[in-house]
C-alpha cells in the first residue's frame, strides 16, 4: 500500500463536509426524446459530419468511389464490404496511418449529437486506426438511434464492457488559431455516416 | 525568502496596451459566452441539468474517500495500475519510473492541466524525456515557452501572425502564412511522425467514473486519442476531484460541458477508457496537490465540483481584457483566483481583486459553483491575512469605517461631489488611487440619490401617509 494513498484518503476523510447532508439524486432522463434519423443528421451537420450520398443503384462501394476518388487504401472493418485491405491486416498503428478511408460499423448513434459510438469490438482492436486514417466512413442502422445522452448513457451496455469507447461527433476540429474553426484537424479530416436501411 | 505576489494589474496593463490583441480576446471569449447562451436556451432543462450537476458533485465530494477506493478496485480489476501522488513532485516521480520502466524517451501528451500544476515537463525533460504536446494551442504555447493562457483554449491570447512566426522559428514554415487552416494542417503535419515514433502516450481525463472504474476525456482535435491509443503505453493524470459515481451520470456532464465551454453541443472525442488495449499498458496517476486540503476549507470546497469548462473565464470583463497570462498561475480567470490562493495564499493574494464582482460568473457556472461570492471571501480571509497590498488595506478600512455609519457615508458623498468639481487631477489621480489609471472617474452628481429621495418621494410619502 503506498504510504500517500493513506495519507491521501485519511485527510479526505477528515476533511470532507457531512455526507449526510449531500445525497446523490436519482439518475434522470431529461430532455427531447426524440431519435429520429432527421434529428441525428441535423446534429451531424452542425459538428461537420455528413451523410454520404446514395443515388439510384449506389452500393457502398461506388458511393465512397465517387466521394472519395484519390483515395487508394481503403481499409474495411466490416465483414460485408471489401476495400483494398481489411482492418486485420494492418499490424501497427504505422501501418493504419497509410489508410486513406476507413469503413467501419457503429452499433450506435445519439440523435442529440449526431455521434457514433466505436470500441475495440468494431475496431478489431487497432483502436488508433480509427484516427491514424484521413476519411472515416460510419455504417449506421437507423433503428440504432438513442435519443439523447442520458438514454445513451442509460441504455447502451458498452460503457460498461469496452475497453476503448469513443464517441465521434464528426471530424476532429480546432479552433486554437485565432478562433478560426478547421474542420480536420489531426484526427479524421471527414466523418460520413452511411445508412445500412 | 518571502514569495512576492503576482502583480496581476501590471501584467494586466502590458496586455490592455496592445489594442489589437486585446480586442481580438475580448470579442472571441464574448463570442464563445454567446453561442453557450444559444446552445442554452434550446434546452427547457438547463437549470435542472445545472441543478443535478451540482448535487452530483456535492455528494461525489462528500463520499470521495469511498468513491476513490471504489474507482481504484474496479479500474485494478479492469487491468489499469492506479498510483496516487499527495503532491506535483510525487506524480512527476511516479510518471517519470514509469517511463524509466519502459525505456521511454518521447511522450506524446494531450492537454491536462493538472500536468501544468505539477510542472511535469520541467522534470521529465532535464531527465532526458521528449515531452510533446499534441493539442494545437497547448503546443503553440510550448513552443513559446510560455504557460497556457485559457483552460480550454490554451493560445486565444495570440493572433494568426504570432503563430506563423512561432511555426516559422520552429517548423521552418512561411512566416507569413496568414491562414488558420494552412497553420493547423502545419501542426498536423509535423505533429503525426511524432506521434507514430512516441514511446508513451499521456491525456489527462475530463471525469472518473467509480462504478466501472473508467475514465472520459472529452477533446476536439483527435490528439488526445491518437496520444492514447498508438503508443504501447498510455498514462493518464487526474485530479482525485473528477469523480462522479455512476456511468449514468455522465448524460447530465457531457450535455452541459462543451455547450458551457465552447458553445459546441458535444466535443467531437468523448472518449471512455475502461482498460488497456490489447497489448498495451494503462496507467492511471490520481493527484492530490493540495485537493484534499481544499475539501475542508468550509467557504470554498465547493470549488472543487470545477469541471474545467472555462464559462466563468469567457463571460469575466477582468479576464476578456486582461489575457490568461496575467494572473500568473496555472489557472487563470475567476476559477484561477478562487482556487489558486489555495495553492499560495501570497502569491496570488491579488486574484481575487480581479473582479468587478459582477456575478457573471456563478451565472454561468454549469456546476453552480458561487464564484463571486468566494471571490469575495478569499478578499476578506487575505485581508485577515494580512496578504493586502498598502493601499488597498487603507483605503477598504476607510471604507469600512465610512459604509459601516450611514451618517458619515453621507457626509462623505456629498463631499465626494465637491471634491470630484473642484480638486486638481493630480490629487484625484494617483497612487492612492489604481482605478483612475485607466478610467476617468465618474462625473460629479448635482444631487445624490439619497438626497433627492429625501426631498422629493419621502415628503410625497409623508403627504400620503398624512392623507389616510
Amino acid at each position: 500500500m503506498s504510504t500517500s494513498r493513506d495519507a491521501i484518503l485519511t485527510r479526505l476523510r477528515d476533511n470532507r463536509p457531512d455526507p449526510k447532508a449531500h445525497p446523490l439524486p436519482p439518475v434522470a432522463r431529461l430532455g427531447d426524446m426524440d431519435n429520429g434519423q432527421a434529428r441525428f443528421e441535423n446534429s451531424l451537420q452542425l459538428l461537420g459530419g455528413q451523410v454520404l450520398e446514395r443515388q439510384e443503384g449506389d452500393t457502398l462501394a461506388t458511393a465512397i468511389a465517387r466521394r472519395f476518388p484519390d483515395s487508394k487504401i481503403i481499409c474495411s472493418a466490416v465483414p460485408d464490404f471489401d476495400g483494398t485491405i481489411r482492418i486485420e491486416e494492418l499490424g501497427t498503428p504505422q501501418q493504419a496511418a497509410s489508410v486513406d478511408v476507413l469503413v467501419v460499423r457503429s452499433p450506435f448513434g445519439i440523435a442529440e449529437m449526431g455521434s457514433i459510438y466505436l470500441s475495440e469490438a468494431q475496431l478489431k482492436d487497432l483502436n488508433s486506426a480509427a484516427h491514424l486514417t484521413q476519411h472515416i466512413v460510419v455504417i449506421l442502422s437507423a433503428k440504432n438511434l438513442t435519443a439523447n445522452m442520458h438514454t445513451a448513457y442509460m441504455d447502451r451496455p458498452e460503457f460498461h464492457t469496452a475497453n476503448y469507447g469513443v464517441l465521434m461527433s464528426g471530424p476532429s476540429a480546432t479552433a486554437d488559431i485565432q478562433g478560426v474553426l478547421v474542420r480536420g484537424a489531426q484526427g479524421v479530416r471527414t466523418l460520413s455516416v452511411w445508412w445500412e436501411d | 525568502m518571502k514569495v512576492k505576489p503576482v502583480n496581476h494589474a501590471k501584467a494586466a496593463e502590458a496586455f490592455i496596451e496592445d489594442t489589437a490583441h486585446m480586442d481580438f480576446h475580448d470579442e472571441r471569449l464574448w463570442d464563445l459566452r454567446q453561442k453557450r447562451d444559444g446552445q442554452m436556451h434550446i434546452l427547457p432543462e438547463w437549470q435542472e441539468l445545472r441543478a443535478r450537476a451540482s448535487a452530483i458533485k456535492e455528494h461525489t465530494l462528500a463520499n470521495l474517500p469511498e468513491y476513490l477506493e471504489q474507482f481504484e478496485a474496479n479500474a485494478k480489476k479492469n487491468g489499469i495500475h492506479v498510483h496516487w501522488a499527495a503532491d506535483g513532485a510525487e506524480h512527476n516521480r511516479i510518471v517519470g519510473e514509469i517511463l524509466e520502466k519502459h525505456g521511454a524517451k518521447s511522450l506524446i501528451k494531450s492537454k491536462s492541466m493538472v500536468t501544468e500544476e505539477c510542472c511535469m515537463r520541467e522534470y521529465l525533460e532535464p531527465r532526458g524525456v521528449v515531452v510533446t504536446e499534441t493539442d494545437l494551442g497547448e503546443r503553440i504555447q510550448q513552443l513559446d515557452n510560455q504557460m497556457p493562457s485559457h483552460i480550454v483554449v490554451p493560445a486565444v491570447h495570440k493572433l494568426i501572425p504570432d503563430v506563423a512566426k512561432i511555426f516559422a522559428e520552429h517548423y521552418h514554415t512561411d512566416p507569413n502564412d496568414n491562414s488558420a487552416q494552412s497553420l493547423a494542417w502545419q501542426q498536423r503535419l509535423a505533429a503525426r511522425p511524432v506521434i507514430l515514433s512516441a514511446d508513451a502516450g499521456m491525456t489527462g481525463g475530463n471525469f472518473v467514473v467509480a462504478e466501472t472504474g473508467s475514465f472520459v476525456v472529452c477533446t476536439n482535435e483527435g490528439n488526445a486519442d491518437l496520444s492514447a491509443t498508438v503508443p504501447g503505453l498510455h498514462i493518464a493524470t487526474i485530479g482525485i476531484e473528477r469523480l462522479v459515481p455512476r456511468m449514468a451520470d455522465m448524460g447530465v456532464f457531457i450535455r452541459m460541458l462543451s455547450r458551457s465551454a465552447l458553445g459546441s453541443p458535444i466535443t467531437q472525442y468523448t472518449t471512455h477508457f475502461r482498460g488497456p488495449q490489447k497489448g498495451s499498458e494503462m496507467h492511471v496517476v490520481l493527484v492530490d496537490n493540495g485537493r484534499s486540503h481544499r475539501l475542508g476549507m468550509e467557504e470554498f470546497w465547493t470549488s472543487l465540483k470545477c469541471i474545467r469548462c472555462g464559462a466563468c473565464m469567457n463571460t469575466c470583463p477582468v479576464y476578456r481584457r486582461s489575457g490568461g497570462l496575467s494572473y500568473g498561475a496555472v489557472y487563470s480567470g475567476p476559477i484561477g483566483a478562487i482556487i489558486d490562493p489555495t495553492f499560495n495564499e501570497r502569491k496570488y493574494s491579488t486574484l481575487p481583486f480581479a473582479s468587478t464582482m459582477n456575478g457573471s460568473c456563478t451565472n454561468v457556472c454549469p456546476v453552480k459553483i458561487n464564484i463571486h461570492d468566494q471571490l469575495y471571501k478569499w478578499r476578506r480571509v487575505l485581508a485577515e491575512h494580512h496578504e493586502l497590498p498598502f493601499v488597498k488595506r487603507e483605503v477598504m478600512y476607510m471604507a469600512g469605517k465610512l459604509m459601516g455609519q450611514p451618517s458619515l457615508y453621507r457626509a462623505a458623498i456629498n463631499g465626494t461631489e465637491v471634491a470630484l468639481s473642484t480638486m486638481p487631477r493630480f490629487v484625484l489621480y494617483n497612487w492612492l488611487n489604481p482605478w483612475g489609471k485607466h478610467r476617468e472617474l465618474p462625473h460629479p452628481v448635482k444631487q445624490t440619490f439619497h438626497g433627492w429621495y429625501k426631498q422629493n418621494r419621502l415628503k410625497t410619502k409623508k403627504k400620503e401617509g398624512e392623507g389616510a
